[in-house]
């Protein structure tokens, strides 16, 4: 029953006593082998193989570690009664036209004149160049100072719109088209010149390849000025009333009407409608998936009140987004075509990131220094605009016209900001360019919403119904409106869901806390056999015992110098029995309570020889399995007798 | 007593190494055990003992808790997700074409004449209040507008509405016994300015009588007139055949000009006849019922199917379905196509060019996630296993409607399979049915009860689209592109088909042809038992060894005990016997331990040992330290020699 121990830990007398009694009492395996084995070779073996087998403990628990931050991905569908998104749909022109002459008359005048000049073009009509030369006489400086110019053959001069004059174009020339391909073509280029007000030589030249695009682009710079000094109110009367937008509406098997929907102010697309966008407190939720039962609109899209350079293309836009979600209409949004019935398919797709530290992205957006200048909830989108809003605040001193005014912040327009147009483009440029840091500050939400589109078009309406179909709308629009209406006014919309199957892609941390202990108990049990008790064995014997050793040592070592020292090298033996010494050599007896007499008398032996001749006294048997006082005392007995 | 002496004999022989008292026991079990904790606890002095005890105690706690997280991460069943994307000859899908508009109108006419006559007679009044033309020759058939007419709901006054039947001229103040279903317009104050006609609600009233009554409204005309129409030819159509139906409807010759699958022609004879309620005949190409399904292993539009389409569109029912179009429709081979949810249309006059990436989804079924492999397992009987098909959750929400259907109004509706033995809903055998299927439609709990008696499949696949479109036949080629397929198909010289009939689609597999998202168990019995032995092993060193081991402890107190209560009742019976010895009677132990333990004798030294055996000589001696230190790997001989004496 009994197991004598020739030494413990750390009454050890040497460092390699303590060693060779570490090795042979270790629960790990390796290294009682090396005590163990004989022969030389085999006992470098065994070294050899134990310490390889540490590294490699040491290896994989590094890659356990470094692998900790992993996400595994499980997708999971649910069929289940889904929310119905919230679809927004705008005319893709964004004002009356007849509403807006009062406010564009002479940019529109202006264009029309360029258009003239340069290209030969008009429009037949007598009265409107009458009314060109009307503006020459009025005279309005305001388009002056940003003149769409003909530039002739990279040669540096350009010719003004109106003054018909040549001049030199100074500063850099921008082609706003393509940077790679550089039309080399001797060609006349049109553009446009930015001169910062403050430094009139320095201009920026922004030249197009295609007459079309620069026109729009110049002429968009303007209505955005003119837009800019519109207050809001006026601006959603000169837009679309729901009436006007929307014929008949039909969801979910009911009917709905305009009560539906929720206007919405885009400055781009001017008046724009939601359906189901939660602001009466209620989400319309569908059951069944089909086209019947989702939302079919016809759209009347009044094509007669298109501004005709603003926008070139005739019909819908529309969106479909989550209730808290900015519809960014002029970003992501689907074009519908008029004279057709297109038919949306939804399939709907949810996505959960991990946040830090898995991946680099937000829950909520609080975390970003970027101010959401929107009243929805964060997101990538959202997050950039805004940005670059703050950086135009910052720099040119006002807002730009398509993104929501930061506090105390005011719109751009020329009377106010002269300036404001260069630092625009040149601000933009450096956004796109990414050298504004948007891009580096802005991150992508966590969680979001998605639904994927299946847009397919048929013909509407059919040629046999067409006749009722119209004159039944044209009833339906109100009686006020006297012509029977046009196919061409009219787009068919049906927004549904194609199932009612959720999916839910989520990522799932791949490893938690227990499986990584597991996996750290796996290969320390794989390669050593070895637990946690082992490391507190290991931190206990090389760490705490072997610098009590060495300690000790140093303390008598230091003694004997001083006792030598004392005493005059008389050489005098250590006195032996000194309870006191003895206590300081070895702090560990201290704590044991067991007699300390004959370990003192013991100890200092180890500095003659590492194995001591004669036996060292029981003290090992003494504090031996206490468990066994009971036992003991007789075995003492029979030994001091 | 041969037998009880055998017994004790070989109890002792059990109890040999362990010992016969708990504590040795306990000590026994500390230095033998494999686990790391227990054998530091009785080597180290008493203060570290304590230290190593609460270790052990912390650890082994430790290692229970984790197992319990462990076993509960094993029990959620969770799965991991693996994503395949790429190429791989698959089969192509199958191609289900339909036309939008469901029978020729030339054949239904003359089944659809009354009503014809009616809603143009209808659409007159609405239009022209004033001047009601009243010289039509025939008279009106208004048996069939008696029974859900259209009336115009002037809502000018909100509270007592104003209905106005077209045909008649008598405004009808709706009285309080009347429910207005205003779900819609109800409250149109906003819209005081216009003269307000939720137009067309159209009343539908049980056969009990006219006071149970809905109005169904609408806020367009088109709408409601479209709806009345659709409600008032179901009932006409539903009285006809099925032979008569599909009679009536596009036949594929007629239908499918021209056909080429990769680089192998095909024709109408390749596409299976399937009659759909919405659309009338629809073609199934590839749909793998009778042979084989095709493979396509190219990607690109050449090697995919190439149709012309011809959908006549002159031949419209003009108050049926306004859009004009084909309606197709991808799916697995062997299921229904359910077009209304998953069709997409293809535009007349125009070449629709299809690119289809398969997105699967293979799931595990139970306990890993609540789906049904082949819907054997779902409580509603599917309707569509007549046609042969697969369970898909269309086909078991539209059966679940039916059934609900047939049980709540007695007859089964048009656009869906009957059940056994019974018939579609008309007007003239369920007066009714209009009325009942309206409510049934509009109750949410009725859906919810079917969503949630229905399962979704484990393996859902879609077919994502990427749909694009051109003009065709161009301007240039129109010509002679029209010449022959009118010369093909009717034999004839003459021209027969016109921009706003012919389609020409092309279906084809894209680069990347399937996107695989596949399941499996994120932890296998095998994940758990490593994953038990790592917590084991992490904090203890232990394996299942040990756990044997802490078993056979149990066993060995539990043995101990047994020997201590007979120990202690034959004590009694000794010490009633020697009630009048003086000296106090044995422990139970103490007599224990005298028969066998040689070592144990030293407790009362003075008293004279009673037990049948003498003292022999004590214990071992000391161990010889001198031979012990000399050569440590010797010292192990003598030790375990003596254990095993």
């Amino acid at each position: 029953l009994k197991r004598t121990l020739p030494v413990r830990g750390p009454q050890a007398p040497t460092l390699s006593e303590l060693m060779r009694w570490y090795c042979l009492n270790t629960n790990t395996h390796g290294c009682r082998r090396i005590v163990v084995s004989r022969g030389r070779l085999r006992r470098l073996l065994w070294i050899v193989l134990t310490l390889s087998a540490v590294g490699l403990i040491l290896w994989q628990c590094a890659e356990l570690l470094m692998n900790y931050y992993s996400a595994s991905v499980s997708v999971t569908v649910q069929f289940q009664k889904l929310p119905f998104p919230a679809v927004t749909i705008c005319n893709i022109n964004p004002y009356k036209y007849s509403a807006m002459k009062e406010y564009l008359s002479e940019l529109d005048k202006e264009t029309k004149k360029a258009l003239e000049t340069f290209y030969g073009f008009s429009e037949g009509k007598s009265k409107v160049r009458r009314s060109v030369d009307d503006w020459n006489s009025t005279g309005s400086d305001f388009f002056q100072h940003i003149p769409l110019l003909k530039v002739e053959d990279f040669s540096r001069t350009a010719t003004d719109l109106h003054t018909g004059q040549k001049r030199k174009i100074e500063g850099s020339v921008f082609h706003k088209d393509s940077s790679i391909v550089n039309s080399g073509d001797s060609n006349d280029i049109i553009g446009f010149q930015l001169c910062d007000a403050n430094n009139s030589s320095d201009c920026a030249l922004y030249t197009f390849s295609s007459g079309v695009n620069a026109i729009q682009e110049w002429y968009k710079l303007h209505y955005m000025n003119i837009m800019a000094q519109i207050p809001l109110e006026t601006k959603e009367k000169l837009s679309y009333s729901a009436d006007d937008l929307l014929l008949t509406c039909f969801f979910d098997g009911l009917s709905c009407d305009k009560r539906h929907f929720t206007r919405f102010h885009h400055p781009l697309h001017g008046n724009c409608y939601t359906f189901n966008s939660g602001d009466n407190g209620t989400i319309l939720s569908t059951s069944t998936g089909g086209s019947e039962y989702g939302l079919q609109v016809v759209l009347y899209i009044d094509e007669a009140e298109y501004n005709p350079f603003l926008v070139t293309s005739s019909g819908a836009k529309i969106i479909v987004h989550d209730q808290n979600e900015y519809p960014f209409i002029e970003d992501i949004g689907t074009e519908i075509e008029p004279a057709a019935a297109t038919s949306i398919g939804m399939h709907f797709t949810r996505s959960r990131k991990l946040s830090k530290p898995y991946s680099d992205c937000t829950e909520t957006g609080a975390d970003i220094p970027v101010e959401n200048l929107y009243n929805k909830s964060y997101s990538l989108q959202i997050c950039l605009h805004s940005c670059f809003q703050k950086a135009m605040v910052d720099s040119c001193g006002c807002a730009q016209y398509a993104q929501p005014l930061p506090a105390g912040a005011e719109y751009c327009n020329y009377k106010k900001n002269p300036n404001w147009m260069y630092c625009y483009y040149r601000l933009h440029e450096k956004f796109v360019k990414e050298q504004l840091g948007c891009q580096q500050i802005c991150k992508d939400a966590c969680s979001f919403k998605e639904w994927a589109l299946t847009t397919s078009i048929a013909q509407w309406p059919s040629i046999v119904s067409e006749d009722w179909m119209l004159r039944v709308l044209s009833w339906d629009k109100g009686q006020k409106l006297n012509k029977k209406l046009n196919k061409t006014d009219l787009a068919n919309l049906m927004v549904f869901y194609k199932d009612l199957n959720e999916r839910f892609i989520s990522e799932n941390p791949a490893n938690t806390l227990v499986i990584l202990l597991s996996n750290f108990g796996g290969q320390l049990g794989l390669w050593m056999s070895c637990s946690v008790v082992c490391v507190i064995e290991i931190v206990e014997v090389f760490f705490i015992d072997s610098l009590s050793i060495v300690l000790r040592r140093q303390w008598q070592k230091a003694k004997k110098w001083w006792r030598n020292r004392q005493q005059g090298g008389l050489g005098k033996a250590p006195q032996a029995g000194d309870p006191e010494r003895q206590g300081h050599d070895n702090p560990v007896c201290i704590d044991e309570d067991l007699p300390t007499f004959t370990t003192a008398l013991r100890l200092p032996l180890p500095q003659n020889s590492p194995l001591p001749r004669t036996p060292p006294p029981n003290y090992s048997t003494l504090h031996l399995e206490t468990a066994f006082t009971e036992q003991l005392p007789d075995t003492l007995e029979l030994d001091q007798h | 007593m041969n037998l009880k002496k055998y017994l004790v004999r070989a109890l002792h022989r059990l109890q040999k190494g362990p010992g016969y008292t708990y504590k040795e026991l306990l000590v026994w079990y500390c230095d033998n055990t494999n686990t790391h904790g227990p054998k530091r606890i009785i080597k180290e002095g008493p203060k570290k003992k304590l230290m190593w005890f609460f270790l052990t105690l912390l650890f082994a706690s430790l290692v229970f808790w984790q197992w319990g997280i462990l076993i509960n991460t094993y029990l959620s069943y969770n799965v991991t997700s693996s994503l395949s994307i790429g190429f791989k000859t698959m089969k192509f899908p199958a191609v289900t074409v339909c036309n939008a508009n469901p029978f020729k109108y030339s054949e239904v006419r003359p089944l659809l004449k009354e009503l014809d006559r009616l809603i143009e007679a209808a659409l007159e009044r609405i239009l022209q209040p004033g001047n009601s033309s009243e010289d039509e020759s025939p008279p009106l058939d208004l048996e069939l507008w008696n029974q859900i007419p259209l009336v115009l709901i002037d809502e000018h006054d909100k509270d007592n509405p104003v209905i106005l039947d077209i045909f008649e001229t008598n405004q009808t103040a709706v009285g309080n016994d009347t429910n207005v279903n205003n779900d819609a317009a109800g409250d149109n104050e906003t819209m005081g300015n216009k003269i307000m006609n939720d137009f067309g609600a159209k009343p539908t009233c049980s056969h009990q009588g006219s006071d149970n009554c809905t109005y169904r409204n609408f806020s367009s005309a088109a709408q409601a007139v479209t709806e009345w129409y659709i409600l008032q030819s179901t009932s006409i159509l539903s009285k006809v055949p099925l032979h008569e139906r599909i009679r009536m409807g596009y036949q594929a010759e007629d239908m499918i000009l021209a056909c080429l699958y990769g680089a192998e022609p095909c024709n109408y004879k390749n596409f299976t006849q399937i009659y759909h309620p919405d659309h009338g005949n629809c073609y199934i190409f590839n749909w793998g019922m009778d042979e084989e399904a095709l493979n396509s292993s190219n990607p690109g539009a050449e090697f995919g199917l190439k149709l012309i389409l011809d959908i006549s569109q002159q031949d419209y029912i003009p108050y049926l379905s306004s859009a004009a179009g084909a309606r197709l429709m991808l799916h697995q081979q062997k299921s229904f196509p359910f077009l209304k949810d998953q069709g997409i249309y293809a535009m007349a006059g125009t070449e629709t060019s299809i690119g289809v990436l398969v997105d699967e989804l293979e799931r595990m079924g139970y306990p890993y996630s609540d789906c049904t492999m082949n819907g054997s397992d779902v409580p509603v009987k599917n309707l569509y296993s007549q046609y042969n098909t697969s369970y898909s959750i269309q086909a078991c929400l539209r059966s679940c409607f039916q059934n609900h259907m047939v049980e709540i109004c007695g007859c089964g509706h048009y656009m869906f399979p009957l059940p056994e033995g019974v018939t579609y809903c008309n007007n003239e055998d369920n007066p009714g049915w209009a009325y009942c299927y309206s409510s049934l439609r509009s109750s949410i709990k009725q859906r919810q009860i079917c969503i949630d008696s229905c399962k979704e499949t484990c393996n859902d696949t879609q077919y994502k689209m990427t749909i694009s479109m051109a003009d065709w036949p161009s301007e240039a080629s129109e010509d002679w592109i029209f010449h022959i397929l009118s010369y093909e198909r009717d034999m004839s010289t003459n021209v027969t088909l016109d921009r706003n009939g012919v389609i020409k689609l092309n279906i084809y597999f894209q680069e990347y042809n399937y996107r695989t998202i596949s399941e499996s168990a994120a932890t296998t019995i095998v994940w758990l038992l490593s994953s038990l032995g790592g917590q084991f092993g992490f904090w203890m060193g232990g394996s299942v060894l040990c756990l044997i081991e802490f078993g056979e402890i149990i066993i060995d107190s539990v043995w101990i005990t047994i020997i201590n209560i007979i120990g202690w009742c034959k004590g009694l019976k000794q010490r009633r016997a020697r009630a009048r010895y003086p000296d106090a009677p044995p422990t139970v132990s103490e007599l224990v331990e005298a028969h066998t333990n040689l070592g144990f004798q030293h407790e009362v030294p003075g008293a004279v040992p009673r037990a049948g055996e003498l003292p022999p000589e004590p214990g071992t001696p000391p161990p010889n330290y001198d031979s012990l230190r000399v050569r440590p790997p010797d010292t192990l001989g003598p030790d375990s020699n003596r254990d095993t004496e």
